[in-house]
């Protein structure tokens, strides 16, 4: 206190000729048109000189908690467009012959490597063996036998089997299965060294396997791994059905399958 | 006395000595500087700084311009004690000194009064115009304003501290 009175005291003839230069200049600002003008004219472009300046320095000392909130945004955009793209409905395809039953889920899979899954309905409803089943419009798994009331689900999380899929809807065909370890990660198998696939592509059916029509969602890449030297790189993909609440199912019908069994057994082969 | 003497400086600037201005703004006087450069150079600063101001709060009143006389008076009245230090003898002032031709000298006067007339007219040209572009225009008129002030305090001092009356005073 007793530095800041002799500071001013020191300073007092300035502090006085700077507070009569104020006195002056507001009561000339105050009453002569055009010099308050000039001012304001002079006095906002600097003032906006130094309102951009330190925003723009404000901005650079910012930039960390922008880049987080901006992480953080576009995470929370993603999981929201994964869920979106899970969302899908499945809708019945007259055009390819594919019309849809609808199922109720008694038991699906526990976790366990080759648990059985059951649904209802079975013969009564006109469920057979070998079709394929959805959940919230996403591949599930395939009928595997079937009773007069229930049927057996192979469904995708099972070791036992494999589903001709494809990476994107136009990308190179690929054997999807579980190898009963992780319950939400299934994994593609023989997928040649230079395919072009990463984290947040979609897989879809291949339709190959008659059981599914093609571009049915079956699940989204979480993870490419290319060991060196090796030809095929190993790729685990989230399942795009929710096996652990899923309740309502579509059994898929098509309208001509005898004809496509009978060309596709052996017998008619030469 | 100095009070007075503004005062009265002020009066007949604004009155009667207003329209005294043979080339219009090419000569434009400010006969109350006089009275300001009659402060002694010893005197406080505060007290320069108080009657510059003063000056320009009685011409503003008396001639209509607010804050124009004010902020040239302030001006000048903030840089009167470094103008005084600027132009002082190598030895300082003596504590008798007056700032008159007799004390002085010429030099001293007439340098001391045209930079006080300059730095006070320059300082009104730009609180007149304010728009930079309008200021390298009235540049010149304001040198020959500041000329023209300084033979008119020349005048006034001649006509107040003649020579002869110095004579015969001493």
């Amino acid at each position: 206190m007793r530095n800041l009175w002799l500071l001013l005291q020191r300073n007092a003839f300035t502090l006085a000729f700077i507070a009569l230069m104020a006195v002056s200049l507001s009561v000339l600002l105050r009453n002569d048109g055009a010099a308050r003008s000039s001012w304001f004219k002079q006095t906002g472009a600097i003032s906006y000189m130094i309102d951009h300046q330190r925003h723009g320095w404000s901005n650079y000392l910012r930039l960390a908690e922008q880049n987080a909130e901006l992480a953080e945004e576009n995470a929370e955009l993603r999981s929201r467009l994964l869920s979106m793209d899970m969302a899908t409905e499945w809708v019945e395809d007259t055009v390819r012959h594919w019309t849809v039953r609808s199922g109720m889920l008694i038991k699906g899979p526990d976790g366990k490597p080759r648990s059985p899954s059951i649904a209802t309905p079975g013969l009564d409803g006109g469920i057979e063996a070998g079709m394929g089943v959805l959940s919230g419009g996403a591949a599930f798994g395939t009928v595997e036998e079937v009773g007069e009331a229930h049927c057996r689900i192979l469904t995708l999380m099972h070791s036992g089997t494999s589903w001709s899929c494809r990476i994107g809807r136009h990308g190179p065909v690929a054997s999807l299965g579980w190898d009963g370890m992780d319950m939400g990660l299934l994994q593609l198998r023989d997928v040649p060294r230079h395919v072009q696939a990463q984290r947040g592509d979609s897989i879809f059916t291949s339709g190959y396997d008659l059981r599914f029509p093609a571009d049915v969602m079956m699940g989204t890449v979480f993870d490419v791994d290319r060991h060196t030297g090796a030809d095929f790189m190993s790729v685990s993909v989230v399942p795009a059905a929710d096996f652990k609440s899923s309740r309502h199912l579509d059994f898929l019908v098509h309208q001509a399958d005898s004809e496509r069994t009978a060309l596709s057994s052996t017998e008619l082969q030469p | 006395m100095i009070v007075v003497r503004i005062l009265l400086l002020v009066f007949f600037q604004a009155f009667f000595l207003r329209d005294v201005s043979p080339l219009g703004e090419w000569t434009r006087p400010e006969w109350t500087l006089w009275a300001l450069l009659l402060i002694p150079p010893q005197a406080n600063s505060f007290l320069k700084l108080t009657l510059g101001f003063a000056m320009g709060v009685g011409l503003d009143i008396a001639m209509g311009s607010y804050g124009h006389h004010m902020f040239a008076g302030t001006v000048l009245g903030g840089l009167l004690p470094a103008l005084h230090r600027l132009f002082a003898p190598r030895e300082g002032y003596e504590i008798s000194d007056h700032p008159i031709l007799r004390d002085m000298g010429s030099s001293w006067l007439v340098g001391l009064t045209f930079s006080a007339a300059l730095i006070y007219h320059l300082a009104l040209m730009l609180v007149s115009n304010w728009y930079w572009h309008l200021i390298p225009g009235a540049l010149l008129p304001t040198l020959t304003s500041a000329v023209f002030t300084t033979l008119c305090c020349l005048v006034l001092h001649l006509m107040v501290y003649a020579p002869d009356r110095r004579k015969s005073s001493s």
